[in-house]
């Protein structure tokens, strides 16, 4: 069982000076992972509630149980271009979510680069 | 008592000893685990004042860090727009050069928010003390997809997976042992922590467990039991029991171990605990159960969350998500839309039941579609057909039902048109849209309405629609009871395009279930609590007394009504108890199930001075009732035949009716409510029908119907031995079973009758006897083995508790009897003429004589009265020689004497 100064050693070592040396692994592993993540599960929600499998699977049967040969027509027209408008909003929500995980993986590198280099800048300047 | 399932395995080298395992290297600390899917489960960090103090150390520091890293944060970006804000030209801020400018400001705002990034970090990383377990938020199809019956040997630290209140409560298991000077932490002090926090403090309220009453008690064992040496530690059976826990939780797809999962798991590992909780009136059983409750409680908040995600996905309108649906027009006026209601939260959860709805979804996936739900009313077809509708919301259904909307029709509506014809096209054209539509799964409450049975016209929309089952589009659920199954449908085309699935009556512990789950509702309904004792109640009553509607819903009924006679009588905010419960019940079925009040007791113990104020002599007969009254009262007899059975043998009038009599009138609320049928009038086989009613005659029996209505009473069969043998076949049924089935096919429950049948068979066998001087016991041998043997079969008269037989009248019996029927006399005089009467002993005596007749008992007597006082009687009061408040004496000589009363 951990003793004592075991408990202390992980406080000091792990929980406080070694989050420092473990935030940009984390970042850019576990974290990296929980964020993109939770961006694809967001965008399978939306794409389960824009039914797209089930709109595809239905692809030429009639809307509205109109079965003559116009009403198939529309219905098919019709299908064609709410899907395109479905797929158009998936993909701006997907790439709302890339710009996200780009943000993500960028910021903290660009802030402590600009931010030594402001420093260093003063420093010079 | 319940036992632990899962085997513990020890350390080989420190045995699991609760010290030695906190230097041992071999099992790292843990000194016992159990192995599961999971991996091989420990607990292995100590508990003592440095590891809780430091732990909390280890919170506040944390909260500490990150305070302060986000003031350090906040601050930089303050300082960034104040100095950006005192800039003289603003414009600079959009240049390049600006931002990298190492002005002091600009550098600090950069930092600052690296120091963001580092926060995010800490947050996630730092702030949650417990992980959540493995199995939280996956479906149940997810779980069942992984599930791996294989042990895994990995080593498995449970610690962390425990929620702040449960680790709270081990701790607090520490306290209370130090507090009491002993080393080891045992199940019962983690019990004893549990029951001390908030989540135990639910529980006790619920099982009315004070805890002044268990605090003793429970020391008292933690005294007894711990040893050994300090410093405090874990016992063995405590980290098996934290094991325990964690599996439990993990099974139940828990976010974390909870309070109660600890506190079900130490009770059950501690027969001390158990025997002790025993002792004070706390079954084990009980205290599971309430446990469980509580458990149950979380879990549905913890469901419905997770479904009102997945509801969001389900289309608001009729409109499936093909969009391929038409729109029903005259559907929509006669129907509900079952998906849609429970898409917007309308319909409640079910439990248990998980047999029939696979069957049902089976049944549906078979092909042949359309189903019969065929079970009693108040069985919860409905609410199976709800259920679906929620897992048709979540999607967790065959393919079958995906993107399906199901809409109840309401077939009364469609076929109130009068006309026939018109109700026909109406279905028809619903049908037609149904299938048009493509997305509808029809649900038919009652399909035997749409036999035509009721109206008795030629109507019959079920061979319409069995027309269009047969066409194969359409996909029905229909419900109907057994009965209606049978005479209605079973024969029909219809029943052939139907998958028929059954639909049981609930057990007393499945409806304890249901009502624990559906209680929440009503609870907030009505602003009172329920208690478990009244839950409890209510499910073993409502199942033994109440037989209109079948369990559940008899059991929801009932509390529901007593949720409303709490309020009403005590109050918002009050608890239901276990005696609103009963008291429901007492008023619904007029059987006493109140806990037995104390005149009630005197009335018992007294019973035989209460029954020979009207019957003389029999004192073997009063005896016998009476005690069987008290074994029913007392609970001691079995609950499934009638209160008891007798068989009253003896000369005519020496008091068997009279005693049946009695008994109703003392104990069974009045003597009108005694059911009498005198065996003379069922003489022949037909008889049976007039008895328990015929297949389609909707006024039922003459028998059937009367225990139905007055399910606790006296049943008299009054000259048993001149029934038909079949009536004596249909008795043999309800002496052994207690019930009977009626013409209509409804049971009718005979638990609470006390049976009573008399004859004069053997008549002239006992006089002789008597006369011989035989006791008692060699009379009901000889008539046993002899005289009834050729009237009952043997084992007609082996379903009697007692076979009791009267004696003949002697002279000292006449006389009572006849002071008996002359201080009648004299108390409906003064009631009803405000006279006075009196008699003068040998005047009463001379009565007796003249009354006595050995072959015919006290009835010659009741003739003699007549002859010789009321018709007297009636001849003064007619002449005008007796007025209110005179006094007539009746003299030895049978002459009467009238005392005028003197004038005020």
């Amino acid at each position: 069982m951990a003793t004592r100064s075991n408990a202390v050693g992980k406080l000091i070592f792990i929980d406080l000076v070694g989050s420092v040396v473990w935030f940009p692994i984390w970042w850019y592993t576990k974290g990296l992972q929980k964020v993109v993540g939770s961006f694809v599960r967001a965008i399978q929600y939306r794409s389960q509630s824009y039914a797209l499998r089930i709109w595809i699977k239905n692809f030429f049967v009639p809307m509205y149980g109109q079965y003559d040969w116009t009403g198939r027509l529309i219905s098919v027209f019709m299908r064609m271009v709410v899907l395109i408008g479905r797929l158009i909003a998936l993909a701006i929500e997907a790439l709302i979510y890339a710009v996200g995980v780009a943000a993500w993986i960028v910021a903290p590198a660009l802030f402590l680069i600009v931010g030594v280099l402001n420093l260093l800048h003063g420093a010079v300047g | 008592m319940p036992k632990m399932s899962k085997e513990m395995i020890v350390c080989q080298v420190c045995n699991g000893d609760p010290r030695l395992s906190l230097t041992c290297k071999h099992c790292g600390g843990a000194g016992v685990g159990v192995s599961s899917s999971v991996g091989f489960l420990v607990w292995d960090e100590p508990i003592d004042d440095f590891s809780i103090g430091f732990r909390s150390f280890r919170r506040k520091a944390f909260t500490a860090i990150h305070l302060t890293i986000l003031i350090i944060a906040m601050t930089t970006l303050v300082l960034f727009a104040w100095q950006v804000d005192a800039l003289k030209d603003l414009s600079v801020v959009q240049t390049m050069t600006f931002w990298v400018s190492g002005r002091w400001f600009v550098t600090l705002f950069w930092f600052g928010l690296f120091l963001d990034c580092f926060f995010i970090f800490r947050l996630f990383e730092y702030t949650h003390d417990s992980k959540t377990l493995p199995n939280w938020g996956k479906t149940k199809a997810m779980v069942e997809k992984q599930k791996v019956s294989d042990l895994k040997d990995f080593r498995f630290s449970i610690v962390l997976y425990f929620s702040d209140a449960s680790r709270k409560v081990i701790e607090d298991a520490y306290k209370v042992v130090k507090s009491l000077k002993r080393t080891e932490i045992t199940p019962v002090a983690l019990f004893a922590a549990a029951l001390a926090s908030r989540a135990g403090g639910n529980f006790m309220v619920r099982l009315g467990m004070p805890f002044d009453k268990v605090k003793g008690p429970i020391a008292r064992i933690l005294m007894s039991e711990s040893g050994g040496a300090p410093p405090i530690a874990l016992s063995r059976d405590s980290k098996h029991v934290l094991a325990l826990a964690f599996l439990s939780a993990y099974d139940l797809n828990r976010k974390t171990v909870d309070v109660m999962d600890i506190f079900l798991q130490s009770f059950s590992a501690s027969t001390h605990l158990q025997e002790a909780l025993d002792q004070l009136g706390f079954p084990p059983e009980h205290v599971l159960r309430v446990g469980e409750w509580m458990r149950l409680r979380d879990l549905m908040r913890e469901d419905h969350d997770r479904f009102a995600a997945l509801a969001a996905l389900k289309p608001k309108s009729i409109m499936n998500r093909a969009m391929t649906a038409r729109q029903t027009l005259l559907l929509d006026r006669f129907s509900e839309d079952l998906t849609l209601a429970a898409r917007n939260g309308y319909l409640a959860p079910i439990v248990g039941r998980g047999g029939v709805m696979d069957e049902l979804l089976r049944a549906i996936e078979s092909g042949r579609r359309s189903v019969a739900l065929v079970g009693p009313n108040g069985v919860g077809k409905a609410a199976i057909i709800e259920q679906l509708a929620r897992r048709m919301v979540e999607e967790d259904v065959p393919p079958e039902l995906f993107d399906k909307r199901l809409v109840t029709i309401h077939i009364p509506q469609v076929i109130a048109a009068g006309d026939p014809t018109l109700a026909a096209e109406r279905f028809l054209a619903i049908l037609r849209e149904v299938n048009m539509s493509g997305n509808i799964i029809l649900v038919m409450h009652g399909i035997e309405s749409l036999t035509g049975t009721g109206t008795g016209g030629p109507m019959d929309l079920a061979e319409m629609l069995a027309n269009e089952l047969e066409n194969g589009y359409l996909l029905t659920i229909v419900t109907t009871t057994p009965d209606s199954w049978t005479r209605y449908i079973e024969r029909r085309t219809l029943a052939a395009k139907l998958i028929k699935v059954m639909v049981p009556e609930m057990s007393v512990e499945e409806t304890l279930k249901v009502l624990m789950v559906r209680s929440g509702f009503i609870e907030y309904q009505n602003k009172v609590f329920f208690s478990y004792a009244a839950l409890e109640k209510a499910a073993t009553l409502a199942l033994r007394y109440l037989h209109d509607r079948a369990a559940p819903e008899n059991a929801l009924n009932v509390i529901r009504e007593a949720a409303v006679l709490a309020r009403k009588s005590r109050g918002e905010d009050t608890f239901v108890t276990a005696e609103d419960v009963a008291k429901v019940v007492h008023d619904k079925s007029n059987i006493p199930v109140e806990a037995v009040t104390q005149s009630e007791t005197q009335k018992l113990l007294n019973m035989e001075d209460h029954l020979h104020t009207r019957v003389i002599g029999q004192d073997q007969a009063v005896k016998a009732v009476s005690q069987a009254l008290r074994r029913a009262r007392a609970e001691l007899r079995e609950g499934k035949r009638p209160i008891a059975n007798f068989l009253f043998l003896g000369p005519t009038g020496v008091g068997k009716t009279e005693l049946a009599k009695a008994l109703a009138a003392e104990y069974f609320s009045n003597e009108e409510s005694m059911i009498r049928l005198d065996m003379s009038e069922y003489q022949d086989a037909g008889s049976v029908t007039r008895m328990i009613g015929a297949a389609g005659d909707e006024h039922g029996g003459l028998l059937t119907e009367a225990v139905r209505h007055n399910p606790f009473t006296v049943v008299l069969l009054d000259e048993i031995e001149k029934a038909h043998p079949d009536i004596l076949n249909l008795f043999l049924q309800v002496m052994d079973d207690g019930r009977l089935t009626d013409g209509i096919g409804r049971t009718v429950d005979f638990t609470n009758i006390l049976l009573i049948a008399t004859s004069n068979a053997g008549s002239s066998f006992i006089q002789s006897e008597i006369s011989n001087g035989a006791s008692i016991e060699v009379i009901t041998t000889g008539l046993l083995e002899r005289e009834l043997k050729s009237i009952f079969r043997p084992e007609f008269l082996n379903r009697f508790d007692g076979i009791i037989v009267f004696k003949p009248l002697t002279m000292d019996d006449m006389i009572q009897i006849a002071w008996l029927m002359v201080n009648g006399v004299a108390e409906r005089l003064e009631a009803q003429k405000g006279i006075i009467f009196r008699a003068e002993d040998p005047a009463v005596e001379a009565l007796a004589s003249a009354g006595y007749d050995p072959s015919f008992g006290a009835r010659p007597l009741r003739r003699v009265i007549q002859n010789r006082i009321d018709n007297k009687l009636a001849d003064l009061i007619l002449r005008g020689e007796v007025g209110r408040k005179d006094t007539i004496v009746l003299q030895e000589d049978g002459s009467m004497h009238v005392k005028k009363a003197k004038m005020v």
